[in-house]
């Protein structure tokens, strides 16, 4: 198997309040390889739109890595100067936001926003550069161009706005895409086309996609290979259909029981008990284990380190080879 | 309910919200100096006619023989046209700036906020009638209303205080109501609407007590506001009338003079200008403070 | 957009009538006999009482309300008790003067505030924001006639440079005459090519104009920097990193267009201010404006004048207010193209 295109390593990132430190990953690793889509998902708060943000060097003010590598191509984006990281961004890697209403500047055009972004990394001809741009609005599926060039953010409903948005993160050609949930603000018949764009796009293309969500839904129908985050840590990672038949740690297995399913309608909604912690930086063990049925002592003391299971499926759970399978 | 906003202003001072004050004016030193700028005010209105040099020449006693003298070492601000030494003259100064400009504001919040609060609680016709009141008094561009108000009543510090009253509450009826506004969907106010608690009582015991913060805040930017204001009024002749030693006055009447005996104007201005500096500089801090998004 | 004007409007004039009750209220408000202040303290009883027949004084409210409101439609403002001309006439003739003064401190002001602000948030918590933060708040605490005073003692009698007071050197009269076409001296002396006296009109503008700035410099300036940090933390801004964008343009087109929206307003505010504000300037440097002729009817008690120029004042807010209101709602697509 070739290297990956994009190799995350142990990555560490801290916000810094006046109140104190707290930590927001806490040693997450996880691969993207050419071609492929990986799903990202997690619960609300759990770094999965940290670990987007850190590819790009665009974390807040407050947030620092504070170790950890993130190679593409075998460069390091940690440490990358400012002008070098202005290339890669929009030029390799392209990301999509949750909300397209306030990711568009409300008082420019789309088609303003578009040539800038264009202008960013191409100085193409106007008229080469407005083809291109017209030929990527086609390709979104958003007829009338023109019409959509011309139109402010608040003039466009929510799915042009999104196929917008992924038509300006294609522009320049990039050989990733970060979606930092692309259809939580839509509803769900747009989300159904726009997950289908979004494939139907990665295939023509051949871009790859980082695609982080907290649906699981979502991840099973869009992804080729699953990462599950929990509280800033790698609870399992795996291709995706082997993660829904055989989810090999706790957290998971919680998860996938508790998704609302259609058949199930009458049964009681599984949940799992219990918080996040509120900081893993300060949790030797496991950060699951409060909150785990299985949980030994072992759990509490010393932290899982992240196990091949075989066959690239990826687990840290000190139970995970005999912890059985199924849900 | 004029009390009530008084006794919340109070209570208020009492909460939790004076720590993160000290807090964070001592990490802040452009608000540390604001702060102690106004301590050594308060303390100037307080015992102004004690700690100044010339106490009786601060209160207008004239002493011709040492007129218009430059500033040194016996007379650090120099001495006026009728031989006043000119730093008592600003010491004494501070005790009807900072007591008008107190009375003003107070004035103004006890007009305002109950009507703000009122007309923001009630809605309806009284809200929009109390609304375009407002709305006239602020049509005026700032001290326009005042001097005319001053101009048709005659001057003198009084009536520029009332003036200034007159011309301010409109402010803290706004944000009364504004507060009011939003309080008055909170759970806490209709569990009380639906006990049967007169609106009085409401207003009283609710909506004015939580809306007390922005109106402080504000109130005390304002003191720094109308310290000028009032300044400016005098130095055009409409307010405080001599021997009162009003820092407005004393740069009109040195304004004559100003080519040679520059001390005459400089001196008062300078401590309006340090009295609302230092207000704008705790002001500045203070929307910081309340400001949720911030740091501090 | 232009239900939304015709509302505006309806709402000024609105406004109007009820400033006109205020100001007429005030009129009346006044304590000492009108007709006695007009005639002078030596008038016997029977003239102040036919004097005060003669001005309507002895009419019932809502008569000398209605004659007061046509008499103000009409143009006839009442006549200054000092000057015996037209209040109206004496507004109208010193206009330009303070047009200009106020014109002159606002293009300086707003230029310079709004660069001030956006160095500021662009450079947030460096020298540069740390200065303009510095510069803002003093610009705001300043007392301008204080001010104005040490900028005479500062740029006339030690170095120099600039004249004391007034609008034009006196001798220029005879020498080279301004022709007055619109009153305002630097217009007419351009349009004339009358360089000599173009160069005396701005030297005598630059310290008025400067006194008058201070307090809209520091304004903007600083509101310039809140809205810049506002705009700089929407999710566009992030977004517009994302795809590469320079700091550069984020800043000083992507945000700023953003950030002038609510600029406009405190544009007006400092506009409104500038009313009043230019009162102090023009006593400190005799300029020869509608504030002079305001603090000379205010110290007078030559109430039509006040009464007239309060109301004139009152109009011209107004009239600020709505063109703010325009042009933000121009500004904003949102808004233009509802």
């Amino acid at each position: 198997m070739s290297a990956p295109m994009l190799s995350v390593r142990d990555l560490a990132v801290s916000f810094v309040t006046p109140d104190g430190t707290t930590t927001g990953l806490d040693g997450v690793s996880l691969d993207v390889g050419e071609g492929e889509i990986v799903g990202l998902v997690g619960e609300t708060g759990c770094g999965k739109t940290i670990t987007g943000l850190s590819v790009l060097g665009l974390l807040p003010r407050t947030a620092r890595i504070t170790r950890g590598s993130i190679d593409l191509d075998g460069r390091n984006l940690v440490g990358l100067s400012e002008s070098d990281l202005r290339r890669v961004r929009g030029g390799d890697i392209g990301m999509v936001f949750q909300n397209p209403a306030s990711a568009f500047n409300p008082v420019f055009s789309i088609g303003a926003q578009m040539r800038m972004a264009l202008g960013a990394h191409e100085r193409l001809p106007h008229a080469e550069g407005s083809a291109r741009i017209r030929d990527m609005l086609a390709e979104v599926g958003l007829p009338e161009p023109d019409r959509v060039l011309r139109s402010y953010p608040h003039q466009l409903s929510g799915g042009m706005l999104q196929r917008a948005m992924i038509a300006s993160a294609l522009l320049c050609r990039p050989r990733l895409l970060i979606a930092d949930e692309p259809t939580t603000a839509l509803d769900v018949t747009i989300e159904a086309q726009i997950l289908r764009l979004i494939r139907g796009l990665q295939e023509s293309r051949g871009f790859s996609v980082l695609f982080i969500t907290h649906d699981l839904g979502v991840v099973r129908s869009v992804s080729d290979r699953v990462v599950v985050l929990y509280a800033g840590r790698v609870a399992e990672a795996a291709a995706t259909a082997a993660l829904f038949a055989q989810p090999s740690h706790p957290y998971t297995r919680g998860l996938i029981a508790a998704a609302p399913h259609p058949a199930a309608r009458r049964l009681a909604l599984a949940s799992i008990p219990g918080h996040v912690p509120a900081d893993v930086g300060i949790v030797a063990g496991c950060a699951f284990t409060d909150r785990c049925a299985m949980a030994i002592d072992r759990c509490a003391t010393e932290r899982p380190a992240l196990r091949d299971l075989g066959a690239g499926h990826l687990a840290a759970c000190h139970l995970a080879p005999t912890a059985g399978v199924g849900a | 309910m004029a009390a009530e906003v008084l006794r919340s202003a109070t209570s208020v001072a009492r909460a939790g919200i004076l720590r993160r004050f000290r807090r964070a004016v001592l990490a802040d030193p452009l608000a540390l100096t604001g702060v102690t700028i106004i301590t050594l005010l308060v303390l100037l209105a307080v015992f102004g006619p004690w700690i100044a040099p010339y106490p009786a020449q601060g209160q207008g006693e004239s002493n011709v023989a040492a007129r218009m003298l430059p500033p040194s070492a016996t007379h650090l601000f120099g001495t006026d046209g009728l031989g006043r030494d000119m730093l008592s003259r600003v010491m004494v100064g501070a005790r009807p700036a900072l007591a008008v400009s107190v009375l003003v504001v107070l004035l103004a919040m006890l007009i305002g906020v109950p009507l703000g609060a009122l007309a923001g609680y009630r809605r309806g016709r009284l809200d929009a009638l109390i609304m375009r009141v407002t709305d006239l008094f602020l049509a005026f561009p700032p001290l326009l209303l005042a001097m005319a108000i001053v101009a048709a009543l005659g001057p003198g510090l009084d009536h520029a205080a009332l003036a200034l009253a007159i011309s301010w509450w409109p402010w803290y009826a706004r944000l009364a109501r504004g507060t009011a506004t939003s309080l008055r969907e909170r759970s806490f106010v209709e569990a009380a609407r639906s006990m049967g608690v007169s609106e009085v009582q409401i207003l009283r015991r609710h909506i004015i007590p939580n809306s007390i913060t922005p109106i402080l805040v504000q109130a005390t930017i304002d003191i720094g506001t109308v310290i000028l204001a009032a300044g400016s009024l005098a130095f055009l002749g409409l307010g405080a009338a001599p021997p009162t030693p009003d820092w407005g006055l004393m740069v009109a009447d040195g304004r004559t003079y100003i080519l040679d005996q520059w001390w005459l104007s400089a001196f008062p201005g300078l401590a309006i200008f340090v009295a609302v500096l230092a207000f704008n500089l705790v002001g500045d801090l203070l929307v910081d403070l309340l400001d949720p998004r911030s740091t501090r | 957009m232009l239900r939304f004007i015709l509302r505006r409007l309806a709402g000024s004039v609105a406004v109007l009538f009820g400033l006109s009750l205020i100001t007429f209220a005030l009129a009346r408000l006044v304590p000492s006999n009108a007709a006695a202040v007009y005639i002078g303290p030596k008038a016997r009883p029977e003239e102040i009482a036919r004097v005060a027949h003669q001005l309507g004084l002895d009419q019932p409210l809502p008569v000398q309300y209605f004659t007061y409101m046509r008499d103000m439609l009409t143009g006839d403002w009442g006549t200054s008790i000092g000057t015996k001309q037209p209040v109206l006439g004496d507004i109208l003739g010193r206009l330009p003067a303070t047009i200009e003064l106020i014109g002159a401190a606002m293009l300086l002001a707003v230029p310079l505030g709004i660069l001030l602000g956006v160095l500021s948030a662009r450079w947030q918590r460096k020298a540069p924001d740390i200065l303009v933060r510095l510069i803002s708040i003093v610009g705001v605490s300043l007392p301008a006639f204080w001010l104005g005073l040490l900028l005479q003692v500062l740029f006339f009698r030690d170095l120099h440079l600039l004249p004391l007071t007034g609008r034009v050197d006196a001798n220029l009269r005879f020498s080279s005459p301004i022709a007055a076409t619109t009153g305002l001296y630097v217009v007419d002396t351009i349009l004339s090519g009358n360089w000599t006296a173009l160069r005396d009109v701005a030297l005598h503008l630059v310290l008025p104009a400067l006194t008058l700035a201070a307090y809209p410099i520091g304004l903007i300036a600083r509101m310039t920097r809140a809205s810049m940090l506002e705009a700089l933390s929407q999710d566009y801004v992030r977004a517009a990193r994302a795809a590469g964008l320079s700091e550069r343009l984020i800043t000083y087109k992507l945000a700023l267009k953003n950030a002038l929206i609510p600029v406009t307003t405190v544009i007006g505010l400092t506009l409104a201010y500038s009313l009043t504000g230019t009162f102090f300037v023009e006593v400190v440097y005799n300029w020869p404006g509608l504030g002079t002729l305001t603090v000379k009817g205010l110290l007078n008690l030559d109430y039509p004048v006040v009464m007239g120029v309060t109301l004139f004042g009152a109009l011209g807010y107004v009239v600020i207010n709505l063109l703010v209101d325009l042009a933000q709602s121009w500004l904003d697509p949102r808004t233009r193209l509802a």
